[in-house]
């Protein structure tokens, strides 16, 4: 056994020395590399994602709780080397000068916020200074809205409760004050030594306590670990992602982008791997005929070679993991403006998934190759013509298969694009059989009508048609899978910024009376302030669905869905609003006016599982109100429009008192006009979402980075494929030019007619890999990303352009020498 | 008492195989019944028209193949009934192979290749005997050169001593001139003829060389799946 696998490091030495297993081992480095730097790059740029949504929040975990929450969460989230801070937010009505205002009161500790900053300033939408900790015990900051209600100034005092707070700040902006668009009431920021004195928090107010943590991720998991088994039934633990709709959105859109992308290189250098597992496998059947004739087992062959795939995994892994570190860390450094602050560093799963894909990928692509060595009968060394009886297609297809969806999956974490992507390959090598098929047939035809070159460029072509088509299979895949990159990274996420232009929505005003609607309108219109429509907006909650009622359901399990536990946005509308789609169902149409029925979000739906016909009673303003699913719409919660949960259609809950909610986009300069609006219209409320949205495009521009990263590797991997590829029919090749050299042919004519051989491999592919691509991308963009979908017209002519040029260039590297090499040396080596 | 002074002993060995390019399933014999009787340290010749199915017994007798009836005993051991893995132990430790295609792995150095039968065999002398026997059959000098870097008479050298290296009992030969001139045609055969009586060795040969046949004791065409003896 030892001495076998002395054998076997020999023969690997032996073949490394002579050049057997470098396109092989490259492939698997590349593979390595690639999934462990893409790995840590994503991981590091999710980080920091939730990074920014934490800072959002103002902390990375926030527990909140109706009820007092318990001491002991905060000693032990110290034991877990976490920051603590607390909370206490509730609603009251402020008085300063006979003015009367209900506002949103949040009483803070010393260590608010712990991530992030206070935004400050002295005057209503004026300039804003950066504060790291709240008021200070009998100071209050006022958002500039309660400012204009209660026509105070810096410096004079409101009345909270039973104490008198001096005005020290307009509060410009407070982390997590964006978490939802419900709390409408204006800001006010307090300290929280300053609660107990104002009387205002009684036994039975509504208040929700909070207790705010921060930390490294190892330590805020093992504390998670720790708290979520001692919540209470009041009690939820929100993370640094769960800040806003929007950024979740993007988020979860960056993943996808990435994670296709890093599938896509992966996939690659797979069929790298088993093209030139494949190839070594064939190159070895002499060697192992000769092994076998000389007097190895069945078994020592098969360890040998084992134990030579495993040294390589091992030796082609760790290449990969440094290569990916170092290549990931390059890249960081020249990405270094994108990313305004340093990265957070990434843990140590991208490297163990990235050496572990290593393995997976090698034995599922190149295990079927090696098993079918043990087979090589020892009478090839008589009989050349022998070969092993071919492995199972099934095995070959199912190792291969399974083991690239595990791989898929384990590291993007998203079956569905995993099962996408993998249903698209599968679907492209049947297009490809087919597509073989017809350019078989056309090229039949074509045949009798060419000369010359290209004559016999098609008939190397036809006569080899196995191996050309596996040829083509292969290139095929290669360009498809550069394209559909290009098309995501060019394509995708140029459509995904366009639903973000420099002029989306970056303030909603919420309030609006009935009365003030064509005034506001008007407002705006005449200072050139274009708005998408002001919709009604009506507080609403849902009490029973399919004849449940939610205060049964609260009692039976645990967790109660928050969408009923508080107050719904409900709205109604004739018109779809642009940003919208239906899914199921269809919009209402004229008959539906005045019936009781509703427009559900997909994911609110989904959550309380919802379908269509179901039947849901909601008390809005004391009355009962019961409305039946009629349609289940997508929302794009990135759109920046105002969006809705629910929507009825007109004359159902127009009687219900409403108040209006629009957008609109205003530049930095022309904040000012802010103060006059809410000068004329105190009782608007402006929210300002330029942070959001300048967090939504940092992730776009981060992703972006990411892509073209990937695109390079892909790049690379795709290269390795067309070199395995050319370098598997290199013999033949060889041969065949020097037999028709030794019948008279010249070499500039066998230069041309490989030339035009593989110019034809190049068109076909080519024209391959934009079917498989428009159809890949018709699926990723309806069901994936929301995007429409046209067809790219100029990938057609490109396609199979970029096919030829990249074959042209990848395979005269080793083919430019076949028509000057000598046939006598060829003719007596093969 | 008679087996133990033959080496190789053949009873009634048939070799049929489906003939694979007509459209109904006739089978092909090829070999048809042959009987073979060869003493340790023999040197025995088989000759016969191309396509007589020389290189087929070849492989038979060597256990590379099994046949379709009849029996192959080697040193009193009847291989036909042996399976994979014990046959590949008999061709490790008795048997060894010269082909007319030299068979060397173009990735190893001419040492590399003499080595490998007994590193197969996990033997510690390796290196040692594959110096030996590159020194004895005249390549000293070119223990490092690839086969690419040799010319048709050197490899088939690095073979014979790669042939030699396990000490086989009995060494089967495939045309071991069959691509090689004249000249370096005579000298491998000198070559192969003084390890031979060096080591005891018995030498089975199929060839077309006549100069070749003649050298061996003994002489045998194959001829419509039958072998005869032949006057040297």
């Amino acid at each position: 056994m030892c001495k076998l696998s002395q054998l076997a490091i020999k023969l690997l030495l032996r073949d490394w020395r002579s050049g057997e297993l470098k396109v092989l081992f490259l492939s698997l480095v590349i593979a390595v590399a690639s999934v462990t730097s893409i790995g840590l790059f994503s991981q590091r740029i999710d980080r920091s994602m939730n990074h920014q949504a934490g800072e959002f929040l103002g902390a990375d975990l926030i527990l909140n709780g109706t009820t007092s929450l318990d001491e002991d969460n905060l000693s032990e989230a110290r034991k877990h080397n976490l920051k603590t801070s607390q909370t206490i937010s509730f609603s009251s009505v402020i008085v300063a000068n006979d003015e009367f205002q209900l506002a949103h009161i949040k009483a803070v500790d010393k260590n608010y916020p712990l991530l992030n900053s206070i935004r400050i300033s002295d005057e209503p939408y004026g300039d804003e200074q950066v504060s790291y900790s709240g008021p200070a015990s009998g100071e209050a900051w006022l958002a500039p809205r309660l400012i204009s209600a209660l026509k105070v100034s810096l410096n004079e005092y409101i009345e909270v409760g039973q104490i008198q707070l001096k005005v020290t700040a307009i509060l410009k902006h407070d982390p997590g004050q964006t978490t939802s668009l419900i709390s409408i009431a204006p800001r006010l920021l307090m300290n929280i030594s300053d609660v107990v004195n104002s009387g205002i928090v009684q036994p039975g107010s509504r208040v929700t306590y909070s207790q705010l943590f921060t930390g490294t991720l190892a330590d805020r998991q093992s504390f998670e670990k720790w708290l979520k088994p001692e919540l209470k039934a009041d009690e939820t633990l929100v993370g640094g992602t769960e800040s806003s709709q929007a950024i979740n959105s993007a988020v979860e859109k960056a993943r996808q982008y990435l994670s296709l992308a890093s599938m896509l290189s992966v996939l690659l250098s797979g069929i790298a791997i088993a093209m030139s597992a494949n190839r070594y496998a064939q190159r070895h059947y002499d060697q192992v005929a000769l092994m076998r004739c000389i007097g190895s087992t069945q078994s020592n062959i098969l360890q040998i070679y084992i134990t030579q795939l495993i040294l390589l995994g091992v030796t082609a892994a760790a290449c990969g993991v440094v290569t990916g570190y170092i290549a990931q860390q390059m890249l960081s450094l020249l990405l270094h403006d994108v990313f305004s602050s340093q990265l957070p560093s990434a843990g140590v799963y991208p490297y163990i998934i990235g050496f572990m894909s290593g393995f997976i990928t090698l034995i599922g692509f190149s295990l079927p190759a090696i098993l079918r060595l043990r087979s090589v009968s020892p009478l090839r060394v008589l009989r050349h013509e022998l070969s092993p009886l071919p492995i199972q297609a099934w095995l070959v297809y199912s190792l291969a298969a399974s083991s690239i969806v595990l791989l898929m999956w384990w590291q993007s974490g998203n079956l569905t694009i995993t099962l996408l992507v993998m249903t698209g390959t599968f679907l492209c090598i049947l297009a490809l059989l087919v597509l073989s098929i017809l350019l078989t047939t056309l090229s039949r035809i074509l045949y009798p009508t060419l000369s010359g070159p290209w004559k016999l460029g098609l008939q190397q072509i036809l006569r080899n048609q196995r191996q050309n088509q596996l040829q083509i299979l292969s290139l095929g895949l290669s360009l498809f899978i550069l394209m559909i990159i290009y098309l995501i990274h060019s394509d995708l996420l140029d459509r995904w910024k366009n639903q973000l232009p420099d002029n989306a929505p970056n303030h909603f005003v919420i309030n609006i009376q009935q009365y003030e609607i064509e005034p506001v309108r008007s407002f705006l219109k005449s200072r050139q302030i274009y708005t998408e429509g002001i919709y009604p907006m009506i507080r609403g909650r849902i009490t029973s669905i399919n004849g449940k009622l939610v205060s049964e359901m609260a009692t039976e399990t645990k967790k109660l869905d928050p969408a009923l536990k508080r107050d719904l946005n409900l709205s109604w509308m004739n018109k779809l609003q642009q940003n919208n789609r239906i899914l199921r169902g269809n919009w209402f149409d004229a008959n539906s006016n005045g019936k009781p029925l509703i427009s559900i979000e997909e994911g609110l739906a989904r959550r309380l599982n919802l379908v269509m016909g179901d039947n849901l009673i909601f008390s809005i303003a004391d009355q009962r109100i019961v409305a039946t699913v009629h349609n289940i719409r997508k929302v794009d919660w990135e759109s920046f429009q105002p969006n809705f949960f629910i929507i009825f259609p007109e004359n159902v809950i127009n009687k219900f008192p409403a108040t209006y909610i629009s957008s609109f986009y205003l530049d930095k300069t022309e904040k000012k006009l802010l103060n006059e609006l809410i000068r004329e219209y105190p009782t608007l409320t402006v929210l300002e979402l330029d942070d959001i949205m300048n967090q939504v495009r940092s992730i776009m521009d981060k992703v972006s980075a990411a892509i073209k990263f990937v695109m390079l590797f892909v790049l690379v991997a795709g290269l390795m494929v067309m070199t395995a590829s050319i370098q598997s029919s290199m013999e033949s090749r060889s041969r065949n030019a020097a037999i028709m050299r030794t019948l008279g042919a010249s070499r500039s004519y066998l230069r041309n007619s490989l030339l035009a051989e593989i110019s034809l491999l190049g068109i076909f592919s080519g024209l391959l890999a934009v079917i498989g691509t428009e159809f890949i991308a018709y699926l990723l963009y309806l069901k994936i990303f929301d995007l429409d979908y046209q067809l790219h017209i100029t990938l057609w002519i490109t396609g199979p352009l970029i096919g030829i040029s990249i074959i042209l260039l990848t395979s005269w590297i080793y083919l430019r020498k076949i028509p000057d090499q000598s046939p006598v040396k060829i003719l007596r080596y093969s | 008492m008679q087996s133990s002074n033959n080496i190789l002993v053949v009873r009634n060995l048939v070799k049929k195989v489906d003939a694979v390019d007509t459209a109904s399933s006739s089978v092909i014999t090829i070999l048809n019944g042959i009987q073979l009787e060869i003493k340790r340290s023999e040197s025995v010749s088989i000759i016969g028209a191309s396509g007589s199915g020389k290189s087929t017994l070849l492989g038979l007798l060597a256990g590379l193949d099994k046949p379709s009836e009849g029996s192959i005993i080697i040193d009193d051991i009847n291989i036909t009934e042996l399976d994979e893995d014990s046959l590949a132990n008999i061709r490790a430790r008795k048997i060894g192979f010269i082909f007319q295609s030299f068979q060397l792995l173009p990735g190893m150095t001419a040492l590399e290749n003499v080595m490998l039968p007994l590193e197969l065999l996990s033997e510690n002398n390796a290196r040692q005997r594959a110096l030996y026997l590159l020194d004895r059959v005249g390549l000293g000098e070119r223990l490092h050169h690839y086969p690419k870097q040799l010319s048709g008479g050197e490899q088939q050298r690095v073979a014979i001593a790669r042939a030699f290296t396990t000490q086989p009992e009995l060494l089967f030969a495939d045309e071991p001139t069959g691509n090689l001139d004249k000249t370096t045609g005579q000298s491998i055969i000198s070559l192969l003829f003084e390890l031979n009586m060096e080591q005891g060795t018995t030498l089975i040969i199929v060839t077309h060389d006549d100069n070749l046949a003649s050298r061996c004791e003994r002489c045998l065409l194959l001829d419509s799946g039958r072998l005869t003896n032949v006057q040297a």
